[in-house]
């Protein structure tokens, strides 16, 4: 027995021997490692290293574009009353008043519920301290198909392109650069591009946007491309917030396609003057007056060169001497005259100073807003007899001349006002507006979202509640809103020539009289 | 058509009720900054709100924004006064939104 324990003994005593050296060597092999560590992390500059991840994270953010999302899922009631009033006959007797070319109609009631998708996508970037560029992309649709492309000929307008609901199509909505720079302590600004035009100032507030767009949103409220130039000047002048922009758009332009066929059948050269309307031009002058971050004063004045309006080609076809039948169909756009006009609006963000939560927390607005019209009388009608080839339609009466239905300088005006104030629990909003436009008021707010017709157009009153309720935060919303548009007139939101006549077009033919818009709608934003 | 405004109605107001959101708001920050900062800051929103990234400003508001308010009262000094009043901790979440939001590292980039 002591022969087989004795050696196993000695030879645990050696093993333990050689261990304990073998642990010893790495134990202080780690030590040595640790000293090293703590010497690399010693010289380790933290703050060096935070300061340089925020540089590229700055940079990173500014040099890529950065997209933003908002969608809404809206459910529209419209409903319209049509006055009575005189409608085409289709035929004229020429012995019969009138030439018994209209007749009475009753007044009718029409409505519809309308289901939509909204989705607009944001673009930023920042790839220099002095540039910046930004864009949206744009789809408003209806539910499943239609058959707008057969019902409207204006449906895929330019001014409105993502603000009119319509088809799948993504469309462009703006996308300009900015340019910025100091002329001593004047800072300004240029910008090319499709403007930032629609909700502006005022607007912005119903359609739940914090930021205005560029205009003044009593008058302007459409699509459209051009330029600005601002120039702040309220270090010069010492008056807070105080800018000047001047606003440059084009709204129409005359050219041809490429592939264009000319009368002698022959291919035309591409982008050619196509001798129709000319080029819709419009410059305006935009001033903040005054902005203090509670008290803000803007006011706008332009001028739009050749305006549209719509011209109709008549063709008779007598069956006797004085009777017979007629068609009326749309020959395109005409420059009818140049308009100008003017806006002042004051904005009151948080009512007096510290009343009361409610009183900081309200916004309240009032402005007024005017337009002048200079039409240059072309006719923009024609009128064919089948057998007897054109004849004068100004002569006649058909002509169409004029704007908004009259060959006088005529004068419209506007008054817009709201308030919105917090609701019944925190983060909510609800909002009243009124605005009143006047025989021959015409602001160019196409690209207003009201399915039943820009309501700030009105020749008439229109009334508006919103309710607007935060579901995640600001990034999930909903609204509930109803708009009332009672006409005092015809040709609201219609164009600058004989459709926009007070008295309906032909000056007897019926129009909307009251319309509204029920809107509910769940929106995400991120 | 009556049937689904009705619905939508209905569910509006149950959604309304079920809501309640507490939360700061950039937008009624950068009203503040204009309203009670601007003027002695010397600067517009977006140029202040670009001199720290959004790691920064969430530093500086901690807790009662007392490392904001030594900064900036050491900046600019007739801030001092504003800073150590009610509004500044009435607003102080609204003005640290607004920051936040147009940090140099934000992405926000400024519009026409």
């Amino acid at each position: 027995m002591k022969r087989i324990i004795a050696p196993l003994l000695v030879g645990a005593a050696l093993t333990s021997g050689f261990a304990a050296d073998d642990l010893a060597k790495e134990v202080a092999a780690l030590k040595a490692q640790m000293a090293e560590l703590q010497k690399a992390q010693s010289s380790i500059n933290i703050e060096a290293l935070k300061k340089q991840i925020g540089e590229i994270k700055a940079h990173d953010a500014g040099d890529n574009i950065k997209w933003d999302v908002d969608f809404r899922a809206a459910y529209d009631a419209l409903d319209y009353k049509i006055g009575a009033g005189m409608g085409a006959t289709g035929s004229y007797d020429m012995m019969a008043p009138g030439m018994g070319m209209f007749a009475p109609t009753g007044s009718s009631k029409v409505k519809n519920g309308i289901w939509t998708n909204k989705l607009i996508l944001g673009m930023g970037a920042q790839p220099a301290d002095n540039l910046v560029f930004k864009g949206a992309l744009g789809v408003y649709k209806t539910y499943g198909q239609d058959n707008m492309a057969q019902t409207s000929m204006f449906q895929d307008f330019d001014w409105y392109g993502t603000q009119k609901p319509g088809d799948a199509t993504i469309k462009l909505r703006e996308a300009y650069f900015l340019y910025f720079g100091d002329m001593g302590d004047v800072h300004y600004s240029a910008s090319f591009g499709r403007r930032p035009s629609v909700d502006g100032f005022m607007t912005n507030l119903r359609a739940d946007n914090e930021s205005p767009a560029s205009p003044v949103g009593h008058n302007i409220n459409m699509e459209f491309d051009g330029a600005s130039f601002k120039f702040d000047v309220e270090k010069i002048t010492g008056i807070a917030g105080m800018y000047f922009k001047i606003c440059l758009g084009r709204g129409f332009s005359q050219t041809t396609g490429a592939y264009s066929q000319a009368m002698n059948g022959s291919f035309n050269p591409g982008y050619i003057k196509d001798g129709n309307n000319p080029n819709m031009d419009l410059a305006g002058l935009l001033v903040q007056l005054y902005d203090n971050g509670q008290y803000k004063l803007m006011a706008n004045v332009f001028k739009g060169w050749n305006m549209m309006g719509y011209g109709l080609d008549i063709t008779m076809n007598p069956t006797s001497m004085t009777t017979g039948s007629y068609t009326m169909a749309g020959n395109g756009f005409h420059d009818v005259g140049d308009m100008t006009g003017a806006s002042l609006s004051l904005q009151v963000n948080g009512i007096g100073d510290g009343i009361n939560d409610f009183l900081d927390d309200s916004v309240f607005f009032i402005s007024y807003a005017m337009n002048k019209t200079d039409p240059s009388n072309k006719t923009v009608n024609t009128l064919t007899m089948t057998g007897y080839g054109l004849q004068d339609a100004s002569a006649m009466g058909f002509g169409g001349e004029g704007m908004l239905g009259s060959t006088k300088d005529e004068t419209g005006s506007s008054i817009y006002t709201g308030i919105q104030v917090p609701g019944f629990m925190q983060g909510h909003r609800v909002g009243l507006e009124y605005n009143h436009g006047s025989k021959y008021w015409r602001s160019f707010t196409y690209g207003e979202d009201t399915l039943a017709g820009s309501k700030l157009s009105t020749r008439g009153d229109a009334y508006e509640i919103y309710y607007t309720l935060p579901l995640v935060g600001k990034n999930l919303t909903a609204q509930l809103s109803y708009v009332y548009m009672d006409y005092d007139y015809a040709g609201s939101d219609m164009f600058f020539g004989q459709t926009g006549n007070p008295s309906g077009l032909m000056g007897v033919m019926p129009y909307v009289t009251s319309a509204s818009d029920i809107r509910a709608s769940i929106r995400y934003r991120y | 058509m009556k049937k689904v405004i009705g619905l939508l109605v209905t569910a509006f107001v149950v959604l309304g009720l079920m809501s309640t959101n507490a939360m700061a708001d950039a937008a009624k920050g950068q009203k503040y900054y204009l309203k009670y900062m601007k003027n002695d800051s010397g600067m517009n929103g977006a140029k202040f709100a670009v001199q720290h990234t959004q790691a920064e400003w969430k530093a500086l508001f901690d807790g009662k924004g007392e490392k904001f308010i030594a900064e900036y009262s050491k900046k600019f000094p007739a801030l001092e006064g504003f800073f150590k009043g009610d509004k500044f901790a009435k607003f102080m979440a609204d003005i640290k939104d607004f920051c936040i939001e147009y940090a140099s590292d934000s992405g926000n980039v400024p519009s026409c």
